[in-house]
């Protein structure tokens, strides 16, 4: 070139090696001091804002019982082994009808505000259930599938709840969500929780808290418990993207991340450790058994011809890799759980036909379901092989949550993802008596298994009585299963220890995660 | 001469001020004509009508648009922005922490995107030949791949597969200048990598034109060292259209930050607008767009400063 010197060659060096030099700067040295091994911090990367809606833990629902576990405390606690233990309430009893549930208050709880936990202060917190804002009361506002009518001061350490219809079982509700304590001063003024916590758990929220990104817990001294939390500061990292969230694992910024099903495979493949667990259900559910709205589903042939008309294997191939297809509606990790409902419902569409045609509809018949943009490609994946036995499954999108709620008592069939954590509670609130049954079905060994299974005396006869309810549920149609998916929360083995799951619940207690040793 | 320069500073001005005015009004009809109302938004789904109607009244929803407008625009002029339906806050001080992470990834960005782009847009001019073509070539595939894609890569190269940087979050710089830069790296790189090669594909078209006057002719007769004639005078003759190409770089990137914020879990603007969209949070909505605006209309004023200055025919005009 003409005009390039040496003069200019050199000034082009000079320039790229700026360039070079200026790229270099930028990229300074490795990251990796700051991950470390720090007994002291542990970061967890999530996967939405728990705190989208502020710091009232009674706005969100059971998902976000981790997050608030350490700004609140119960009334009574999840233990390690998934069992009811107690917490806020150092105990608790029922009326011999059920329908009353006694609570004796432990004594010396001191909150964020200052003041003491007394029953008033319980009275207090739920007596503001009938608020539509706080969804974990949402079940026990009038009306709610496990109705609260009163809550009365027995004395300063003692409340008394009272049930619209008897509630064995309820105190495992009291174990989520719904049984975060607020302070006194939260109470007074729920506004204020939009921005300040007031609870009393071993954790106070840090300044250095970026909303919606970042929420940092420092350990509270005032709490008693705090000694059994190994961590001193705790990090909840907000990371929607679930690529962004393993890499965050796999390069130091995150000590723990819930990892879809898609990336545990890759965290695996860089030493990382991955503990999962099922417990989330995806399942089609029988709304109406009675034939109101489409005659054929009162026809109990008709209703075990979908379980064995769905290829599930294919659909968990073809959209949901790394998730488990189910024959069974209670999951894997449950008691319930039996290995036999896999071949006794397994793929056999001329089995399905064959049960059409004993039902009256060896020429099929027609419906329609109400979808939304989640369940759209698995309801095209099931009408496929529902067309192939003859049945015609119409999907219409639903245009409006209105309409998606509505569809229960309008359509005969829906989808849902269930968590099966508390079998009773589901079946007591959601499937028996709730809003899956406008139609007011009944199943005499349905209510029998329930009854059994919240009766109840030890392990071996819970777990006796929920298979038979488990394969009930299947047998009878009432739930038409299609896959669990597993929650998956990856761990860098050199920092944590392994990550134990609180029985079948999805998420992790705050106080099991420990330093690798 | 002066007078003039004063009078086409305060034109430009109230054009500024008119221009930030309008997206105001805009925004805030805008946001009325979204569907539900703010006690709907705050009190959220199975609120009775009276609870709606009481949080409307307190906010004084049902007052007539323009005593409405008025009241935000005093509020917002006095630095407050209102506060979020949904968890009571004040925008104001969401945004004062949002905006230093977008503007640092645009700023960045921009930077390095110019220094790259001038780099290779000057030595695809000057060299001609096959540094040219592999130039262009960069260049084409540079502005081909989405930006998504490059900062994918970029993770999996530098910071899953090397551990040379963070893969996602946001240090401020007052905690540690160091880590600042390091948890901008990776995004300032995915966003500059676009940029560069157009400002690069700008600066080789202009420089090529400035190679060929008249007077960069006459100075190369006069024995003028090279690199004076290629980098102050030709570099400044063609110095407008990519000041030009600089400028709508950092727009861009500024409203189109929240790719690499989503992808790098940063805390900016992007995020901002994500969820107060989502969540149909009108101030914030509201809040975030006057912001932007601001931020936009100040560099197109700056940049047309700067053409001012750099042009000597629009300087004199």
């Amino acid at each position: 070139m003409k005009l390039l010197n040496s003069t200019a060659r050199r000034s082009a060096a000079v320039l790229a090696g700026a360039l070079l030099m200026s790229s270099l700067t930028a990229c300074g040295g490795g990251t990796q001091a700051a991950t470390a091994a720090n007994k002291d911090t542990l970061t967890i990367a999530v996967d939405s804002d728990s705190a989208s809606f502020g710091f009232d833990p009674l706005r969100v629902a059971d998902a976000q019982r981790q997050f608030f576990e350490g700004l609140y405390e119960n009334l009574l606690t999840l233990q390690p082994d998934g069992s009811v233990g107690p917490g806020l309430a150092k105990e608790f009893s029922y009326s011999a009808d059920n329908t009353v549930l006694t609570l004796n208050l432990k004594e010396g709880v001191i909150f964020t505000d200052g003041a003491a936990l007394d029953a008033a202060l319980v009275k207090a917190n739920l007596d503001r259930r009938s608020d539509p804002a706080l969804s974990a009361y949402s079940a026990i506002a009038q009306g709610g599938a496990q109705e609260v009518t009163s809550v009365s001061v027995v004395s300063p350490t003692q409340v008394a709840i009272r049930f619209a219809k008897p509630q064995p079982g309820f105190e495992k509700n009291l174990a989520s969500t719904m049984g975060m304590v607020v302070g006194k001063s939260g109470v007074a003024d729920t506004a204020s929780l939009a921005k300040t916590p007031d609870g009393s758990g071993p954790y106070t929220l840090d300044p250095s808290t970026v909303k919606g990104n970042k929420y940092v817990m420092v350990k509270n001294d005032k709490n008693a418990g705090a000694a059994g939390y190994a961590y001193k500061k705790i990090t909840f990292s907000v990371i929607q993207d679930p690529q962004a969230r393993a890499n965050a694992l796999v390069s130091g910024q995150a000590d723990v991340a819930m990892l879809t099903s898609p990336t545990v495979d890759f965290a695996k493949s860089k030493g990382l450790g991955v503990s999962q667990i099922g417990g989330t259900l995806h399942t089609m559910v029988s709304f109406d058994k009675t034939g109101k709205t489409a005659p054929a589903f009162a026809s109990e042939k008709v209703r075990q011809a979908f379980q064995y008309a769905i290829n599930r294997q294919s659909l968990v191939d073809a959209l949901h890799k790394g998730d488990i297809p189910s024959w069974n509606a209670l999951p894997k990790d449950s008691a319930g759980f039996t290995t036999e409902l896999e071949t006794t419902f397994a793929y056999n569409p001329e089995k399905a036909k064959s049960l059409l045609a004993e039902a009256g509809y060896g020429n099929g018949f027609e419906f329609t379901i109400v979808g939304s943009a989640e369940t759209q490609t698995d309801l095209q994946a099931v009408q496929k092989d529902l067309a192939a036995v003859g049945i015609t499954m119409n999907i219409k999108m639903a245009t409006s949550t209105d309409e998606a709620f509505a569809a229960v008592a309008t359509t005969p069939l829906g989808y849902a993802a269930l968590g099966w954590d508390n079998p009773v509670g589901l079946m007591y609130g959601v499937v028996l008596n709730g809003f899956t049954n406008v139609q007011k079905a009944s199943d005499e060994q349905l209510t029998a298994a329930t009854g059994e299974a919240a009766a109840a005396k030890d392990a071996a006869a819970k777990k006796t009585a929920l298979i038979k309810l488990n394969a009930r549920l299947v047998e009878s149609g009432w739930m038409i299963p299609l896959y669990e998916s597993l929650t998956n929360q990856g761990y860098n083995t050199k920092k944590v220890q392994q990550v134990q799951f609180a029985g079948s619940n999805a998420y992790p207690l705050l106080s099991s995660y420990a330093p690798a040793s | 001469m002066e007078v003039t320069m004063a009078l086409f500073i305060t034109k430009r001005l109230l054009m500024a001020l008119a221009t930030v005015l309008l997206v105001a009004v805009l925004a805030f009809l805008v946001v009325h004509a979204m569907p539900g109302s703010p006690g709907a938004v705050s009190l959220g789904a199975g609120a009775s009508q009276e609870a709606i109607d009481e949080v409307n009244v307190r906010l004084g929803w049902n007052d007539r648009l323009p005593a409405q407008f008025f009241r935000w625009l005093t509020d917002a002029v006095g630095g407050n922005l209102g506060t979020s339906l949904i968890d009571g806050r004040s925008v104001s001080a969401d945004l004062a922490t949002r905006l230093p992470v977008t503007a640092s990834l645009a700023a960045g960005a921009t930077v390095l995107s110019a220094v790259l782009g001038i780099g290779l847009g000057v030595t695809a001019a000057v060299r001609g030949g096959i540094a040219d073509r592999i130039v262009g070539g960069i260049c084409g595939l540079a502005v081909a791949l989405p930006a998504f894609w490059i900062g994918i890569i970029f993770v999996y190269l530098f910071a899953v597969q090397s551990s040379i940087f963070p893969a996602t979050g946001y240090i401020p710089f007052e905690v540690s200048p160091r880590d600042w830069a390091l948890s901008l790296a990776l995004p300032v790189i995915t966003l500059a990598v676009g940029g560069a090669a157009f400002i690069a594909r700008q600066t080789r078209a202009s420089m090529l034109e400035a190679l060929q006057q008249e007077h960069i002719r006459t100075l190369r007769a006069t024995a003028t060292p090279t690199w004076k004639i290629l980098y102050i005078h030709a570099l400044r003759f063609a110095s407008l259209p990519i000041v030009a190409g600089i400028a709508l770089q950092f727009i861009g990137l500024f409203g189109g930050s929240v790719i690499a914020e989503q992808l790098f879990a940063m805390p900016g603007l992007g995020q901002a607008v994500q969820t107060s969209v989502s969540t149909h949070d009108a101030p914030a909505v509201q809040g975030v767009v006057v912001i932007a605006t601001v931020v936009v209309v100040a560099v197109n004023l700056v940049l047309e400063f700067a053409t001012k200055f750099l042009d000597p025919k629009l300087r004199a005009s």
